[in-house]
């Protein structure tokens, strides 16, 4: 790097203004940046990550006060008010983390792009902004860019949204790039595109990029060099290689070895806790299908059907740890709404221990509650704030009938110790306390009950990697000392690995793959399976190389479906078949099963299908034919294939 | 078509609004107290010509057969006659049983044609000076939350409210028309009869309106699309102009549909006060002499103002936020 650094930061702190506590964020930071490199900067949350982006491209809040240099192309831009930065954005350009609320909601995203080319380059006249901006839109692969030109931000998907938040960036042919976070809110395929994206820009367009991100894997996909930063200050800083390899700083080490393994030293695998022929179903989903009405808009009463969830079918075996994984908008938070009964099925049938869920009422359904219990994402809205944590956990016990108040105390006291939770806690409220002391109140919550399922709806995703450890150290213990059977709605695989023994893929409102752990993890039968793999974030090499699965462009609107395979359209290995006809969930063996035309499937898979015995049942559906249509003849293909089985692969 | 499938939507539910809200006023009228034909008749005629009137007038059949015959009037366009006003304008009311010209009574719908417009004129006007004090006051105050702006803003909007409009009209008609002799003040004679009457109205409508569009302005500035916006070049004037006034512009255009029917009720007692010859002064000489025919045209008349706003207002603000499905 002989170049004259474009970027030179030096001794840089951040603070709260006097009058706000005056609390530093931010302590002598100091480093460069060559013209065209990519500089990773990684940390845990409230470590100063995004005060650091935003003092960098002189975009404090006021009630923030900066010291030290941030010198751009040799001159000092920290102290320059707002009117003389204005030429230099052209060159300095930023991405922050929340793609949805970076434009003005009421004017479509293209007009905003040409808006601020024309604001940082002078004299661009409005024709040639937009041609500008609608070629640079095909270029970040925006499907009708030109059509999407007028299309509103509220339009746009979260990853597609961030596309043109990048376009919006490079416009001007800026000669450094912020981006703060941005690949945090996405999928991980959508995620793992908008880096490569950005790779690609770089070098097209000759540009720096400060690369900010709390996590470490997302970084090393990005940059070469990488910063950490711990609690305001600049810890360590090495090609990310070898930050990778050999940390030197412990809280560098701590946070590489904090990092999920998915397929080395992972050390004994989830099991089910049940023994082999003794495991059966707890509860069993029979070709579930949800459908919601949505009013189309530019009709006078007309409706659309959005199919969240089609045709699902799987058992969940009593003490499975089971997971429903896939990305935003795939139905399993609508699976999630059907199994806890806050909605019915629009068709089939979920049955708990035999008992249809949807026809319960009343005492029966009381029970039922009791049985399975929900656990809740969100570790800050779900709890009351202003009610004694020793107050919501009676309140359940209150509702299923329980008067003796010296009994529901000592429950309460029990349940709360089981979670671990001080009894000093018990007429406290909830202010103050950590995200993973919050998700511990709604642990107990639920097993205040004695619930035997409990149904986790992205329940650790809130929480940083240090918590989950010991959450799903307190769930393991739990479902030992009560048999518990645990359902994750979740979209973390590496949390999956770690958890779970058995996993449904979802996409699209089907379960495109059912499997074991291990077989899942090295074996994935569906493409998608092996695309969720190979966009993971991980430090190991990955057994699937992004370029032969990765996905392109996103998942179609569940109002109109397209015929044939739903996920076609982003598949790498579509043929013709997938057009014609949507393949069925097809065993392949040893209780797992996917859902691909490429699946090969003929007898052997049928036999061994019916040599599961009395667990094991054949089942014919017409799964993708339109109703009404007899099934088509009894192959291998048909075979749907059900959770419960004995023996897995372990 | 969007905009078409909106119209014919909304349009509907208006026309159901209406009927209902005619069915309702008819009902109403006909179980409170006070007998129309008595009124008209006089107080010293015998209960039988009363009884003979009413009966004539159909005024003794049920009341759905009496809606019935009305609303299928309505339809065609004919609101009724008034009971009690007669169509060469002269006095109203009949102190003799036998007084000769109640043949020829006003048709309902040529007094609210002749009222309506007075009081449009008034409405528009009055919006005129409140949105213009308002936005003056009211950006300037949601610019800077806390400053002065927004402490004067606050000041004025805690007196206005306070005033009570009666009290206002008469103070400043005595200090406009009498002591000043700047504008007139009673009666009707030209557009500048208008301005006093729409002064009292916007100073109570400013408020309301302050109050929304500086909470409006402050709630967008701190929306993260304007702190990016500083970020990606944009000036701080395209950002405001642009982009904070143009989102800020919804909730605005929504309180002014609720705040025209708070308007045409201001507009009663300021008209009556400042014997205005518009609307509000003709549903108050209505409702005083039980004038039911054209209490029934009053109303249906306004709801139907109202439907028609609320679907403006609605449409615009869709046409300004194109995420909004009403």
């Amino acid at each position: 790097m002989d170049e004259a650094p474009i970027l030179s930061v030096r001794d840089l702190g951040v603070a709260l203004a006097p009058a706000f506590g005056g609390r530093r964020l931010l302590d002598g930071i100091s480093f460069d940046i060559a013209p065209r490199e990519i500089v990773g900067v990684v940390g845990a949350t409230g470590a100063g990550k995004t005060v650091l982006a935003k003092a960098v491209v002189n975009g404090l809040d006021r009630t923030l006060s900066a010291s030290g240099t941030v010198r751009f192309r040799g001159r000092d831009i920290l102290g320059l008010d707002p009117r003389a930065m204005r030429p230099l954005r052209r060159d300095i350009a930023y991405v922050g983390a929340n793609p949805m609320g970076a434009l003005d909601p009421t004017l479509p995203v293209g007009r905003q792009i040409a808006e601020k080319m024309r604001a940082v380059t002078p004299g661009v006249t409005e024709d040639a902004a937009r041609r500008r901006v609608i070629a640079l839109l095909e270029a970040v692969r925006i499907p009708s860019a030109a059509r999407r030109f007028h299309d509103y931000p509220s339009q746009f998907s979260g990853g597609m949204m961030q596309r043109a938040l990048l376009v919006d960036a490079m416009i001007s042919d800026p000669a450094l790039l912020v981006a703060d976070n941005v690949t945090q809110p996405l999928d991980v395929t959508v995620a793992a595109q908008v880096i490569r994206l950005m790779r690609e820009l770089t070098a097209q367009f000759q540009t720096a990029i400060l690369f900010v991100s709390s996590s470490l894997p997302v970084a090393r996909e990005a940059a070469a060099r990488t910063l950490v930063i711990d609690a305001g200050r600049l810890v360590e800083e090495q090609p990310t290689d070898a930050l990778v390899a050999r940390p030197v700083h412990a809280y560098t080490r701590e946070l590489v070895a904090q990092i999920p393994t998915i397929w080395t030293g992972v050390p004994a695998q989830p099991r089910s806790r049940e023994a082999g022929a003794a495991r059966r179903p707890i509860i069993s989903l029979e070709d579930v299908s949800q459908t919601y009405r949505v009013r189309e808009r530019g009709t006078f009463a007309g409706t659309g059907a959005l199919r969240a969830v089609r045709n699902v079918t799987f058992d969940i075996a009593k003490g499975d740890s089971f997971a429903v994984v896939g990305e935003s908008g795939c139905g399993k938070s609508t699976l999630m709404r059907l199994l806890s009964r806050l909605e019915r099925p629009s068709a089939g049938r979920i049955l708990c221990e035999g008992q249809d869920i949807a026809r319960l009422s009343g005492g029966e359904l009381l029970r039922f509650r009791r049985k399975l219990q929900l656990v809740l994402q969100d570790p800050f809205d779900s709890l009351p704030p202003r009610t004694a944590i020793g107050a919501m956990l009676e309140a359940p016990l209150r509702i299923h009938g329980w008067r003796d108040a010296a009994r529901i105390r000592d429950k309460v006291r029990a349940v709360m110790n089981d979670v671990g939770l001080s009894p000093t806690l018990y007429d406290a409220l909830p202010l103050g306390l950590s995200a993973g002391q919050r998700q511990r109140i709604n642990v107990a919550r639920a097993m205040v009950l004695d619930p035997e399922i409990l149904l986790m709806d992205e329940t650790l995703s809130a929480l940083d990697q240090t918590e989950q450890f010991r959450l799903l150290a307190l769930f393991d213990k739990l479902q030992s000392a009560h048999g518990l059977t645990y359902i994750f709605i979740s979209h973390d695989l590496a949390m999956v690995r770690k958890a779970c023994n058995r996993v449904a893929v979802m996409y699209l409102g089907e379960v495109v793959e059912l499997a074991d752990n291990g077989r899942l993890f090295f074996d994935p039968g569906h493409p998608y399976t092996r695309a969720l793999l190979s966009a993971m974030p991980t430090l190991e090499e990955r057994r699937y190389r992004p370029e032969d699965c990765l996905l392109d462009g996103e998942p179609p609107s569940p109002i109109d479906l397209p015929a044939g395979c739903a996920f076609r359209s982003r598949c790498p290995r579509a043929f013709a078949p997938c057009a014609g006809q949507s393949p069925a969930l097809v065993t392949r063996g040893a209780g797992d099963f996917a859902s691909c035309h490429h699946v090969p499937a003929p007898g052997a898979g049928l036999a061994q299908a019916a040599a599961m015995g009395s667990t094991g049942r054949i089942r014919r559906t017409n799964c993708g034919l339109p109703k009404g249509m007899p099934p088509p003849s009894r192959g291998a293909s048909q075979v749907k294939g059900r959770a419960t089985r004995g023996e897995g692969r372990r | 078509m969007f905009v078409l499938s909106f119209l014919a939507r909304r349009l509907a539910q208006g026309a159901v609004i209406i009927s209902l809200v005619s069915l309702l006023i008819f009902t109403l009228l006909r179980v409170v107290p006070g007998d129309p034909v008595r009124l008209m008749v006089g107080g010293m005629a015998p209960d039988s010509l009363v009884e003979k009137i009413a009966a004539e007038m159909g005024l003794r059949d049920p009341i759905l057969v009496q809606f019935g015959r009305y609303a299928g009037h309505v339809v065609r366009g004919d609101l009724g006659h008034s009971f009690v006003r007669p169509a060469n304008g002269a006095a109203t009311g009949g102190a003799n049983f036998d007084d000769t010209t109640r043949g020829e009574r006003a048709a309902v719908a040529d007094l609210i044609r002749d009222a309506l417009p007075m009081t449009l004129q008034l409405a528009a006007l009055a919006l005129v000076f409140a949105l213009a004090f308002s936005a003056l006051v009211g950006i300037a105050a949601g610019l800077r939350p806390g400053g002065a702006a927004d402490k004067i803003a606050f000041a004025v909007s805690s007196i206005f409210i306070s005033l009570p409009n009666f009290w206002l009209a008469i103070v400043l008609a005595l200090l406009f028309s009498v002591k000043l002799g700047w504008l007139p003040a009673i009666g009707y004679g030209g557009f500048s009869y208008t301005i006093l009457p729409a002064l009292v109205l916007a100073v109570e409508l400013s408020p309301v309106l302050i109050r929304t569009l500086s909470g409006a302005v402050a709630a967008q500035m701190s929306e993260s699309y304007v702190t990016v916006g500083r970020i990606r070049g944009l000036s701080e004037t395209r950002i405001v102009v642009a982009h904070v006034l143009r989102n800020a512009a919804v909730p605005m255009l929504n309180l002014l549909g609720v705040q025209f029917s708070g308007l045409l009720g201001g507009v009663i007692i300021v008209e009556y006060i400042l014997d205005y010859p518009g609307l509000g002064l003709l549903t108050i000489n209505a409702v005083l002499q039980r004038d039911f025919p054209l209490i029934q045209g009053i109303a249906i008349v306004t709801s139907a103002i109202f439907v028609v706003i609320n679907i403006v207002v609605d449409l615009a603000a869709t046409i300004i936020d194109p995420r909004l499905e009403y």
